[in-house]
């Protein structure tokens, strides 16, 4: 019975799941690029995909947009599962229409990002879009603004990851810029604001897709990407990955696993990682890697900014956000791309309910008239800011140096952390010994007959006198000195102290964190 | 959805065909349904029966387009939508799983002893990069494939653990 | 007689001497270190004690330690296993002084035999023949490069206070013998604390031939057959059996008559081994004796019908032996395999972590000697010998499809283990027709034709490997029920 009705319906369903044609997906092959429903299936658990709004289609009738009306108009949306947790995803389609966003396609993201907030499950998106349709006007560019009016809706609700696995260009690119994570393709996703056209035209600079826009330089330089990924299948690995990591909404707590690492695991050859001499350095994340469960650490935008490491590891189970200085770089001093890395990282982890663990061994700040001149006041009051902030139970363990400003910074106890701990090889003070001697012998200095020993003598008495933690375990500002070998089972324990912590902030609209 | 096994070089069509209830299912294997029965099921392993003979298998590490398991004690590597291959190493050059890995891992738990090659050398498959020290034996971890060290991450009297990364060679 | 034995080791040996002692009514003390509270020797003696961190220098070779335990235990003797001090005459002669049992030779004895030096000189005075090499101890790596030119490569560094394999290499030039002498050095102290290097012509295409014997205080010697333990990598036993296809009634009676007369030489009481290497041309040479129950005694056991551990506590107890040589008839074909925690393709490097699941095989005459049970681990500080496979059969062919069909039950979880490649080897046609030698692995390509038939496998296991894989999504279908269901935060916040 009404077979020509099933007919009919059979035969738009097939026409949509064709995306522009047969010819434009060979053309996609071509280039090395897997359409978006392939892609969608690559992220999602097998078969569990069921696509919302496929029938869709954009009304214009300019410029003879008639003739070309293509179902899901450019954009293919849905829910399904990842690992069994259920998730949202839309995904461009460059097949159609070049992927550009119209009032419809835009329509139909921000109907998705509604189920996803109403659910409270996250939200995945592929790029791949010409941007904006050029036909549709402001209209286009409207679509646009709802959807980033449905980012910030979302921000620190549910987590919103962006996987660039192609171009996104023009106003298309702050969505991305708004979401949490953002994974871009090596050498097939690219973000930029103006395209190296533009750029000749105006500016007369010459500059490739790749340079400009590129996978490594949003990872590297601007600091736009979280996390490079080689190919198509590293990118939905990088995603499932990070899910893991994640609850489903701010309401949740991320999940907890079963772990076989024992909690009370010691480790006598963590005090070995530290080299005798405090200039040579050494590489912060051999420590995480001891201490985390089955040493499975996952970095967070690597390489960005490498003098400060953030990322996810577990601690018996409990899923935690760890920032740390590393002495590899630029001595672990901290700076303007630094401290903006850590601050926005912070920030999403307390949105989340994930607790925060911070190695500190850092100089200071840099100095220089570059940091100076580019705000580095501005941008290292984001990192103290954020650490106020926080909610979520925070554990601060100096393993070394630690002065000056970047000492406040890097989760001092004053700035309200729970529990902080000092390795017995940890220097807290205002200034290193050196610096410090200068400045409070001066007068001293000048009249000696022999200023090198003097000096040397000065500087010993204020390194045995300030550079150690044991005055600041005497004020209690340092909960306590800790043998390097119990460095686990002294976290893992803070934690479980800290697992039920309720914590609130003043009510008020909003704070005004220097950005 | 397709699946290859490299080691044999034979890829495969593999689908759920029905649903019986009870745990029971008919699937597709190329042109052929077979009847599978789940026993027992968690996401680290299950026991089933296959056309009336019994296995068990593990799962272990999965990616995207890899899925690790032992099955019967037969350590078996499955390349899922192998289809794609040719469209997403395009762009990248890489090649198979194995040859794409930057990593070099240690199998076995030990302490660092030497190290014999230095950034930038280049090592064939199977040259010594460097020796650990377990359970009263030197081992010689060797390079997994052709190419250049990229960076290595250990250095001597660490300790590493079964699984960490001893070198990234490209 | 001894009524309460403290067995001075772990793992499967230390079980093998708690059943005997537990059948014949005597008590048994086990001591375990950090690394074994929960071993299975530990959860099966009458009394166990704590001796230490993991590390053996801190807990089996601590002889005080050990020595306090047998005290506080009332233990009236010892018995050391194999490995650990189970040659370490000093440790004997600490329980000779406190007047404690110590199942095994006599201190003297176990000096002689365990001073590879002067045991060739007792041999050479009994007239049994022995290896061409070095007089006596190499001053040094000069000392020893002189010698080995003399003899002619390719030579044997071996340390004279190895044992298990340990402290040997094989060297064919001058500059081998430079590179090898530190490591042979560096191995012999780790595993026994001591170090002394001697010499030794290196014959190609030997077969490892033992033979067991036993001694009692009264004078009487028997030797109880021989086993062929030529399998084996880097010196090191990996399946044995008995007997062995070379050897017929006429060469084991001359050969065992001198063995005899070995154990007469050097005084031996209790039970040891007497290791000969058999050339091609059949000629057979001491190389040493082993002043301990050895790792492969389950195969002399099945093929004689004796209890050797309760031979070595009769001859403890000052009994004589029970039995005249001409009483002993062989009976059947035994094999073991030692299967081993480890990586074939990594140059067997060791495997060590928990082992969440094993089943052990059993049938007719199957034995497995283990330590293992399902939740135990593999540590990394010991040895890495799980579990003595054993069987036997009227038939050499009996004994041995009975062995693959056990190894094809055994189920280890956890660990890399030797056990595809003893498949590969026990199915080959060298091994059917006999045709062994110390070098077999290399020789037969053995390692070649373990990755063909692992890829044969592969290819057997191809459909379920796939039906497991195309089932694994089901699963998480269900989990989303499940999920759904749990989050019920979100539904029912109010804010």
């Amino acid at each position: 019975m009404h077979s020509e009705k099933i007919d009919e319906y059979t035969k738009k369903n097939n026409i949509a799941l064709q995306g522009g044609g047969q010819d434009r997906i060979k053309a996609q092959h071509d280039k090395g690029k897997l359409t978006a429903r392939e892609r969608i299936n690559l992220l999602l658990d097998e078969g569990t995909f069921t696509e919302m709004d496929p029938l869709v289609t954009h009304h214009y009738h300019e410029y003879d947009m008639q003739k070309k009306i293509f179902f899901t108009d450019g954009v293919v949306c849905g829910y399904g599962s990842v690992n069994g947790r259920q998730i949202f995803v839309f995904a461009y389609d460059f097949t159609v229409l070049g992927g550009t966003l119209s009032k419809m396609g835009a329509k139909k993201i921000t109907k998705l990002i509604d189920h996803a907030l109403r659910t409270g499950c996250p939200i995945i998106g592929i790029m791949d879009s010409g941007g904006a349709r050029i036909q549709e006007g402001i209209m286009s560019l409207d679509g646009f603004a709802d959807i980033f009016y449905y980012n910030q809706l979302a921000s620190g609700v549910i987590p919103q990851i962006t996987a660039s696995i192609g171009p996104s260009a023009g106003g298309a690119v702050y969505s991305p810029a708004m979401t949490d994570f953002v994974i871009m393709v090596d050498k097939i996703g690219t973000m930029f604001v103006t395209g190296p056209d533009v750029v000749k035209t105006v500016l007369g600079e010459e500059i490739s897709f790749e340079d400009l826009g590129g996978a490594i330089t949003h990872a590297t330089k601007s600091g736009v990407a979280h996390f490079v990924a080689k190919n198509e299948y590293e990118c939905m690995d990088y995603v499932k990955k990070l899910l893991s990591y994640l609850p489903q909404n701010n309401t949740e707590e991320p999940p907890k696993t079963k772990t076989d690492d024992d909690p009370n695991r010691l480790d006598h050859n963590l005090i070995n990682i530290i080299p005798e001499n405090p200039l040579q350095p050494y590489d912060m994340k051999e420590i995480i890697n001891s201490i985390v469960d089955n040493h499975e650490f996952f970095e967070v935008h690597e390489l960005f900014a490498p003098n400060i490491v953030v990322g996810y590891g577990r601690m018996n189970g409990r899923v935690v956000g760890f920032i740390a200085n590393n002495p590899m770089h630029l001595a672990g001093a901290l700076d303007i791309d630094s401290s903006n890395k850590a601050a926005r990282f912070i920030r999403f982890c307390d949105s989340f309910n994930i607790p925060l663990i911070t190695l500190v061994d850092t100089p200071g700040y840099m100095p220089g008239s570059n940091q100076e001149h580019n705000g580095i006041i501005r941008h290292g009051s984001k990192l103290l800011y954020a650490f106020c902030e926080a909610t979520v139970p925070r554990i601060t363990l100096v393993i070394g140096k630690a002065y000056g400003g970047a000492y406040i910074a890097m989760g001092s106890k004053n700035l309200r952390t729970d529990i902080n701990y000092a390795w017995p090889t940890a220097r807290c003070a205002v200034l290193g010994g050196e610096a410090a001697v200068k400045i409070m012998y001066r007068k001293e200095l000048a009249k000696a007959e022999d200023p090198e020993s003097l000096k040397k003598e000065l500087i010993d008495e204020f390194v045995e006198k300030f550079e150690n933690p044991y005055v600041a375990a005497s004020h209690g500002t340092v909960d306590n000195v800790i043998d390097p070998a119990e460095t686990r089972p002294m976290l893992i324990k803070a934690l479980e102290m800290l697992e039920n912590k309720r914590e609130k902030q003043l009510p008020r609209k909003h704070g005004n964190i220097n950005l | 959805m397709d699946y290859k096994i490299l080691d044999i070089e034979k890829s495969f069509e593999g689908k759920i065909i029905e649903n019986l209830g009870n745990n029971e299912y008919v699937i597709k294997i190329n042109d052929n349904d077979h009847k599978l029965k789940i026993l027992n099921m968690t996401s680290k392993g299950i026991e089933f029966i296959l056309d009336q003979k019994y296995h068990r298998a593990k799962y272990l590490e999965q990616s995207t387009n890899e899925m690790n398991l032992v099955i019967d004690n037969v350590p078996i590597t499955l390349n899922i939508h192998a289809h794609f291959d040719e469209i997403v190493y395009k762009n990248t050059g890489g090649g198979g799983t194995g040859d794409a890995q930057l990593a070099l891992k240690s199998q076995i738990p030990g302490k660092v002893v030497s190290i014999a090659v230095t950034d930038g050398d280049s090592v064939k498959k199977g040259d010594i990069v460097c020796t650990l020290e377990s359970m009263k034996m030197q081992v010689a971890i060797k390079a997994h494939k052709d190419g250049v060290i990229k960076s290595i991450k250990v250095k001597e009297t660490a300790t590493v653990a079964k699984g960490d990364v001893i070198a990234e060679i490209e | 007689m001894i009524e309460k034995v403290l067995i001075a080791n772990r793992g499967e040996i230390a079980l093998r001497v708690i059943r005997t002692c537990r059948a014949l009514g005597i008590k048994t003390v086990a001591v375990y270190s950090d690394e074994d509270y929960n071993s299975l020797h530990v959860k099966q003696a009458t009394e166990a004690y704590h001796i230490g961190e993991a590390a053996p220098v801190k807990s089996y070779l601590n002889q005080e330690k050990i020595l306090e335990v047998i005290l506080l235990s009332g233990a009236d003797a010892v018995h050391p296993g194999y490995g650990f001090l189970s040659e370490n005459d000093d440790f004997a002669r600490l329980c000779e002084k406190n007047k404690i049992n110590f199942i095994g030779p006599s201190a003297d004895s176990m000096d002689l035999c365990g001073d590879k030096m002067k045991c060739k000189a007792a041999m050479l005075k009994a007239k049994v023949p022995t290896v061409p090499g070095s007089p006596g101890l190499v001053k040094d790596v000069d000392d020893a490069e002189k010698i080995a030119n003399k003899i002619g490569y390719p030579i044997m560094l071996k340390s004279v206070y190895g044992g298990g394999g340990r402290g040997i290499r094989i060297v064919n030039t001058d500059k081998e013998l430079r590179d090898g002498y530190e490591s042979v050095t560096g191995e012999s102290m780790a595993s026994v604390g001591k170090s002394a290097i001697i010499v030794e012509k290196f014959l190609e295409k030997t077969r490892h031939i033992e033979f067991q014997m036993a001694r009692d205080t009264h004078g009487n010697t028997v030797h109880i057959f021989e086993r062929e333990c030529s399998i084996q990598r880097r010196n090191q036993k990996l399946i044995e059996q008995t007997p062995s296809p070379v050897v017929d009634e006429e060469t084991r009676s001359r050969i065992g008559k001198l063995v005899c007369k070995a154990a007469d030489a050097v005084g031996y009481t209790n039970l040891g081994t007497a290791e000969f290497l058999r050339a091609d041309d059949g000629e057979f040479y001491f190389i040493e004796i082993n002043a301990r129950l050895q790792v492969e005694h389950p195969i002399t056991e099945l093929v004689s019908g004796l209890d050797l551990v309760k031979l070595q506590l009769d001859i403890a107890n000052g009994e004589p032996i029970p039995f005249k040589q001409s009483d002993l008839k062989m009976n059947g074909y035994a094999i073991e395999c030692r299967i081993n925690a480890e990586d074939t393709f990594l140059e067997f490097a060791p495997s060590t972590g928990p082992i969440p699941d094993v089943i052990i095989p059993a049938g007719p005459s199957v034995r497995c000697d283990t330590y293992l049970y399902p939740g135990c681990s593999v540590s990394p500080f010991y040895d890495s010998l799980m579990a003595k496979l054993v069987t036997w059969g009227q038939t050499f062919e009996e004994s041995r499809t009975r062995m693959l069909s056990a190894l094809n039950d055994f189920y280890i979880e956890g660990v890399e283990t030797s056990i595809p490649l003893y498949k590969t080897i026990l199915n080959s046609d060298e091994y059917k027709n006999g045709e062994l030698s110390t070098d077999f692995l290399k020789r037969h390509n053995m390692i070649d034709r373990l990755t063909e038939d692992l890829k044969k496998e592969k290819e057997e296991k191809s459909e379920a490997a796939l039906a497991a894989a195309i089932i694994y999504s089901e699963y998480f279908k269900s989990r989303i029920q499940n999920n759904a269901i749990n989050n019920s935060n979100w539904k029912n916040k109010l804010n």
